[in-house]
Parts: structure tokens; sequence; C-alpha cells
């Protein structure tokens, strides 16, 4: 039926280990999943910049920022939660889907769940 | 889009009718006027110099110059203008129709080459001291801009925080020539921060100078249309650069920054190349928050030289590109050889509304003065 969330099976847990990301295909879209320290997301593998793989980036890293409340520093964040894509580097925050550049862009998330060691993801 | 595009409907205002606030004027401050205002020993190199044959905008020990380096025709547009006190100023702009000027000094654009930072900062001490004493008046609508004076960065604020409530004064004037290194660097922290908490605008401005700092190779060009084509533009342009991607409107988000004879078709350009720069780049620069064009749409940029095409109307078009109805601001650059005349901004087909801000209303707002030239934040 139109508009109903199915749970489309994308492969086994292990396939997904802890720090790694692949893309899978979901009928005709392209999703990356992410293992973040145990925890499973879903990002569109479409960059809206320019349509770029994003989630074909070989690592996942950290990034700067700067802060008023820490002097405007350079620190290192969100260690394990970054993506940029490949092709032109535009980050964005793995678990929130926030672009770092364009506060205003924020991407799809897509729900996933595993169930009996099978990773899912509902859409 | 402000309706700003089109020759609007009705009459256009009469250029005397409208309140013309002149960003940039320069006052004529010698070595000779400025030495009984130094402190020694710079006194005496100042006293040394005073009777030195002076060409336009070089003197040896005060403000290094090209002259000597080309061949030297006779013309009749030698750029010897000078304006040498505050009558003879009020005087000659009334003659141009404008109501209130900013003043900038002659020589001291170059500021920034002198090689003794003590010499430098102690030139800055006298400069101002002799502007608020000699040719601010708001009486008259003359008003100055402190000198901060890049070779000593502390000095530099304590000068802003000394004249930080002189009615006379209304803004903090940053040299771009020579400058190294670029404003926007940490150093200067002190500057921005006296200025935000004096609630005076920063107003960069250049001259043009062969100096192995950015734009450093004008030496390439033979001839001085080459090097004035690019001298005061790309300078801002760096400068602005630097202080964007350091996060000065982010640490200082209420100081007030304008640029000045940079003219004003160079915007649109920054604006698009940092934004496409600034998509890849986010890392290099994480004290900037958005797209880099955002903070340069905040600033005052104006408009002398102001570009001339053939359709004048290219001129109110390139504004709507920066969204600068509200950040173009007039400047004529009296009495300097390429000084800009009102009626040309007046010609460009842009709406009365939109002219009478940028002739004298955004500058009210940057400088946070009334039309009678009185501040309205002491």
């Amino acid at each position: 039926m139109a508009g109903e969330r199915r749970k489309h099976p994308v492969g086994r847990l292990s396939e997904f280990p802890p720090g790694t990301h692949r893309v899978v295909r979901v009928g005709r879209r392209e999703v990356g999943i992410f293992n973040i320290r145990g925890t499973l997301y879903g990002l569109p593998n479409l960059c809206p910049h320019q349509t770029g793989p994003l989630c074909e980036g070989k690592t996942t890293t950290g990034t700067l920022i700067a802060r008023r409340e820490n002097g405007w520093r350079l620190e290192w964040a969100y260690e394990g939660e970054i993506v940029a894509c490949p092709w032109h580097g535009l980050e964005y925050h793995i678990p929130t889907g926030r672009c770092l550049a364009f506060p205003e862009i924020t991407l799809r998330r897509y729900e996933v769940v595993v169930e009996d060691g099978e990773v899912k993801v509902i859409l | 889009m402000r309706g700003t595009a089109a020759e609007p409907a009705g009459r256009r205002e009469r250029l005397e009718d409208i309140l013309i606030v002149d960003c940039d004027v320069h006052v004529h401050e010698s070595p000779g006027e400025l030495a009984p205002y130094c402190e020694m020993p710079w006194r005496r190199a100042l006293e040394n110099i005073a009777d030195v044959e002076e060409y336009y905008l070089d003197i040896p020990g005060f403000s290094p110059g090209m002259t000597w380096y080309e061949a030297r025709f006779p013309s009749g547009h030698e750029g010897r203008r000078m304006v040498h006190d505050a009558r003879q100023m009020r005087e000659e702009l009334d003659a141009i129709h404008v109501d209130i000027g900013i003043l900038f000094p002659d020589h001291l654009l170059k500021i920034a080459l002198i090689t003794q930072d003590e010499y430098a900062a102690a030139l800055a001490r006298a400069y101002n001291r002799w502007l608020l004493e000699k040719w601010c008046s708001p009486e008259r609508k003359l008003l100055g801009c402190i000198l901060a004076c890049p070779q000593d960065p502390e000095d530099a604020a304590r000068e802003i925080r000394r004249y930080a409530r002189e009615p006379g004064m209304v803004g903090v004037y940053l040299p771009c020539a020579g400058l190294d290194p670029l404003w926007g660097n940490r150093r200067y922290d002190p500057i921005y921060e006296a200025a935000q908490e004096a609630d005076l605008p920063v107003l960069l401005h250049s001259v043009t100078v062969v100096h192995p700092v950015f734009p450093f190779n004008l030496h390439g060009f033979e001839t001085e249309f080459g090097r004035h084509i690019c001298g005061h533009t790309f300078a801002i342009m760096a400068n602005l650069v630097h202080m964007i991607s350091t996060g000065v409107p982010e640490r200082y988000p209420r100081l007030r920054i304008a640029v000045t004879e940079a003219g004003v078709s160079w915007v649109p350009f920054l604006m698009n190349r940092m934004d496409k720069e600034y998509l890849e780049r986010r890392r290099e620069i994480p004290l900037v928050k958005q797209r880099p064009s955002r903070y340069l749409k905040r600033m005052y940029f104006a408009t002398q030289p102001v570009e001339e095409p053939e359709d004048l109307g290219d001129l109110v078009r390139l504004v709507e590109l920066y969204d600068g109805e509200d950040r173009t601001i007039f400047a004529s650059d009296w009495p300097h050889h390429d000084f800009d005349h009102p009626m040309k901004v007046h010609q460009a087909p842009f709406s009365n509304e939109a002219r009478r801000k940028i002739f004298g209303e955004n500058a009210l707002g940057l400088f946070r003065i009334d039309a009678q030239g009185r501040r309205l934040n002491l």
C-alpha cells in the first residue's frame, strides 16, 4: 500500500562491524549504512551539492570546529561521526544528518534496525 | 529585489536635496605639520624632513613611493591637489554637495610600510592628536577616524580607547597597503575588541604600493594603469578573506566593518569565490559558521572609485547582486586624482529611496551619527 513503511533486509550484522560503513541498495535507492560504536545509521548515498556518492568515502573521521566557550581554539570533534563526500568534501554529521558547512541542510536519515542478526532499512 | 533595477517612476531627487555623507576624504598631513604633535625622538626625524620636496604620497622617511622609477612627462593632472585645513575642506566639500566628510590621511595611507614599529606607533599617535585638534569638528561636519597602527596593535587599542568618546571621532581606520600580516591575524585582536567596545566601525583603506606583501607583485606592471587597477581592490579582497576566515565577524559580532576606495564590482565576485571554496574547505576555517558571503553582505562598501559602465544600470544591478542597497556608502576620495563627484552615482538609475540610502542614510547607521554629524552613541 502506498505510504506504508516496510523493512528491507540488507545483510547480516556481521557485515557491518563497528567503525565501518558501506553502501547498500534498497529498491532504486542507495543507502549508506554506518556502524558507529554499535549504533547503525542510514543516510542517502547522494550529496545534495552536486549529486556525489556521499557515502562512498573510504573513511569516516572527526573534524575541526571552533567554539566561543573554548576561546575559539581549534578542536578535533565528532571522532568517527563525520563523512565527507568524496567528490567535493562537503562534510556531514552522520548521527544527525547535519551538514557542517550549511546548517540549513540536513540529510534524510533512514531508520535502521537489527532483527535476528539481520540488518533492515525501514522506508 | 527591492525595485532598484529599472529607472523608477517619478522625478529624480536633485543632488543638492539629498543628504550626502562622504565616507572618504583626505587631509594633508606633512611631516612638518605632525612634528609638533609627535614625541621625541621621532619629532626630530619629522623636523629633519619638514622641507623635503614632496611628491604625491611620496616622502622619504614618511611615505615610501614609486616616484623615482618611471618617466615623468609633463601633465596637467599631477595628483597634487591637497587639503591643508578644515576650512578649505569644508569649502571644497560644499562645492561638491557633500554634507558630512569622514577624514582619512594622505601620506599615512602608507604607514604599514614603515619598518620601525616605534616610529609607526608614534606617527599614528601624532596623527590622531593632530587630526582631533585641527580637523575634527562636528560643527563643520568633518569627522575623523582613529588611525590604528598595525605595527603596534596594543598601542592602537589604547588610542581607540583614548578617543572613544570624542564627538569628532566616529571610526577606526585600518591601513591595508603593505600590511603584513593581513588584517584578521590574531595579533590584531586588541584593535577589533577596542573598536567593538567603543561602538566605532573599522574602515579598511588601501593605496597602491610596490612592497613584498600582498598584492606584492605589482612591479610586474610597467604602468600605474595596471598597478592602480589591482592595488586597492586586491588588497581589500585579501584582507576581507582573511578577516572572515579567521572569524572576526563571529568573534566580534557587533563590530561594523567597512571598506573604502575599492569600488564595488568585486563584491559579487568575492561572495561567490568564498562560498565555492567554503563547501570544500570548511574544516580549515571552523570559525566560519555559515556561507562566507553572508558575512560579507553585512559589511559596508564605499562607492569610490565608482564603476562607470556604459550602461549605468549595470551599477544598480551590481549593487543588487550583493543586496547592497543598505550596505553601499558614498565616497568621493576628495581631493585625490581619482576622486568621484557625486553626480556619477546620482546618474545611476537607483530608486530615490536607494539613492538616499547610498548617499547618506547607510553611513549614518554605520557611524551612528545623525544628519548633523552628531554621534548618537556617546
